[in-house]
């Protein structure tokens, strides 16, 4: 059993080194939208597809 | 009775029992004190030439043993075979429950008598002590006895009752036979003392046997009950496994450690670029933009995109996307930021942070620009906000990911492990939730 844990601790080290090297992280970022290089010219016309947000509006 | 050559004499060989004329064969020869006739239970004077009646038998109840009497055959721990002569069945009452084991009386000519006892489907090997524990000999209710320098934790106190018998015995025995039990742990052994009432106190030292090694050494037929429970005495299948769990994983950690440090040192966390840029929320005008274009090189790495505004008691949402000048290729993201602050009853508070961070995972290296687009309360005052881009940031999350599973499988080793004790010792007269009045009538049983 603790052999087994073992490899198992070695097996979380190896995908945590190729993490890091890699620069992966657990937040998914959209990704993949090919934007025309026109939008330089005109960024308003760009539509972005993220949500909105929860806004903390002050007070105790 | 020994002759003169030390050797036992037969002084029985069979008897006849006057209650029922059945014939008993009496197996241990001259260590028989008392027989049970195998046919209508009487308990029967083997030392008296007549074969008095000691005890008629009056219950209802007839156990038939697991272990046939008259079956042969070896017993852990022991090479000489010994053949299995007398069999009781005694019982102790907790809160008015009546807990019943079985001990069968095995005998060699040559090396005296053992024990196996069954509770709940665990087998104990019992011989008794040819020396005494460490301390007094009369046991106590709590405490640690000491023998042959193994600590043993008292476990329980209780009056067992025979309740049946049959076979042969060494000693005088009867159905209705009270003793005080005190069982002492240090698994797989079980130290046990039996007070009677004339105070006599027999020390015994019990070793936990899987069922398989008396099946085998005996030939048992059947099937043994069903193991019920953690006993006493039963081996924890988590003994050292936590302890060598948490040892590698102290070696696991360091290694990640290593690779996490190895990490930081590498990583370059290059400013590829940095911005500063006003909002104001009354303009009419659209707010979104676009920065000059920056390199990012090397591998693909992790990109750091930092915000830092000056926001107070306001919010404010920015939209981004980095998108390579050459591909198109686009990378969505937001940061939505909020810094509130004041004073109530008082008492000063903040609320939010003016600066926050996305990390985009994996970017590949290339020509880049953002479009950024700010939003916030329409009321609000004019913000400024600087946009920073970190080339190959390092991150603790999956180093901190990586302690979190090396140490889950351990920690739930040592859950388990604790479970399995709490177990066993729920059956003690130290069981946790157990209060001092239920020990007291335990042990007033």
């Amino acid at each position: 059993m603790s052999r087994l844990y073992f490899v198992y601790g070695l097996i979380v080290i190896g995908i945590m080194g190729t993490a890091q090297y890699r620069g992966w992280r657990l937040m998914p970022v959209t990704e993949g939208r090919t934007v025309p290089k026109s939008v330089r010219d005109n960024p308003g016309s760009y539509r972005p597809v993220y949500g909105g947000f929860w806004h903390f509006s002050g007070g105790k | 009775m020994p002759d003169g050559k030390g050797r036992s004499r037969v002084a029985v060989q069979a008897v006849n029992c006057p209650n029922c004329g059945a014939t008993t064969a009496v197996r241990t020869f001259g260590h028989a004190v008392n027989v049970v006739c195998q046919s209508c239970h009487s308990i029967l004077d083997a030392k008296d030439p007549g074969v008095t009646i000691l005890q008629k038998f009056k219950k209802a109840m007839v156990v038939e043993p697991l272990i046939p009497l008259g079956t042969r055959g070896t017993i852990p721990g022991v090479s000489h075979p010994f053949e299995a002569v007398g069999f009781q069945v005694r019982q102790i009452s907790v809160d008015g429950v009546a807990y019943q084991w079985r001990e069968y009386l095995l005998f060699n000519p040559y090396h005296g008598f053992r024990y196996i006892t069954e509770y709940g489907g665990h087998w104990n090997v019992v011989a008794t002590l040819r020396s005494l524990p460490d301390g007094d000999h009369m046991p106590g209710n709590s405490g640690i006895r000491t023998y042959q320098g193994q600590h043993y934790r008292h476990f329980q106190s209780a009056t067992a009752t025979t309740v049946f018998v049959l076979g042969e015995f060494p000693w005088q025995v009867r159905v209705g036979d009270q003793a005080v039990v005190v069982d002492y742990v240090a698994p797989p052994r079980l130290l046990s003392a039996e007070v009677t009432a004339d105070k006599e106190v027999n020390w015994s030292l019990g070793q936990y046997t899987k069922w398989t090694d008396i099946w085998t050494g005996l030939s048992v037929p059947g099937q043994p009950p069903v193991v019920e429970g953690v006993f006493a005495n039963q081996p924890s299948p988590y003994q050292g496994v936590s302890g060598r769990m948490w040892r590698q994983a102290a070696l696991l950690m360091l290694l990640a450690a290593i690779v996490w440090v190895v990490h930081l040192a590498t990583a370059r966390q290059q400013q590829a670029f940095r911005q500063a840029l006003v909002y104001n929320p009354r303009s009419t005008q659209d707010a979104s933009l676009v920065t000059p274009v920056f390199e990012l090189d090397g591998r693909a790495t992790a990109v750091e995109v930092e915000t830092a505004s000056n926001l107070a008691n306001q919010w404010m949402d920015v939209g981004y996307a980095l998108i390579n000048n050459d591909t198109g290729q686009t990378f969505e993201f937001a940061q939505g930021l909020s810094a509130y602050k004041g004073v109530e009853d008082g008492e000063a508070w903040t609320e939010g942070s003016p600066v926050g961070s996305v990390t985009l995972p994996s970017v590949p290296a290339g020509r880049y620009f953002l479009r950024v687009e700010p939003e916030a309360e329409r009321s609000g005052k004019p913000v400024s906000y600087t946009v920073t881009v970190v080339r190959d940031v390092a991150t603790p999350v999956w180093f901190l990911g990586a302690l979190i599973l090396i140490a889950l499988p351990p920690l739930m080793t040592s859950f388990r492990a604790a479970k399995f004790e709490g177990r066993r010792w729920q059956e003690s007269d130290h069981a946790t939730g157990k209060s001092s009045d239920d020990k007291k009538d335990d042990d007033d049983e």
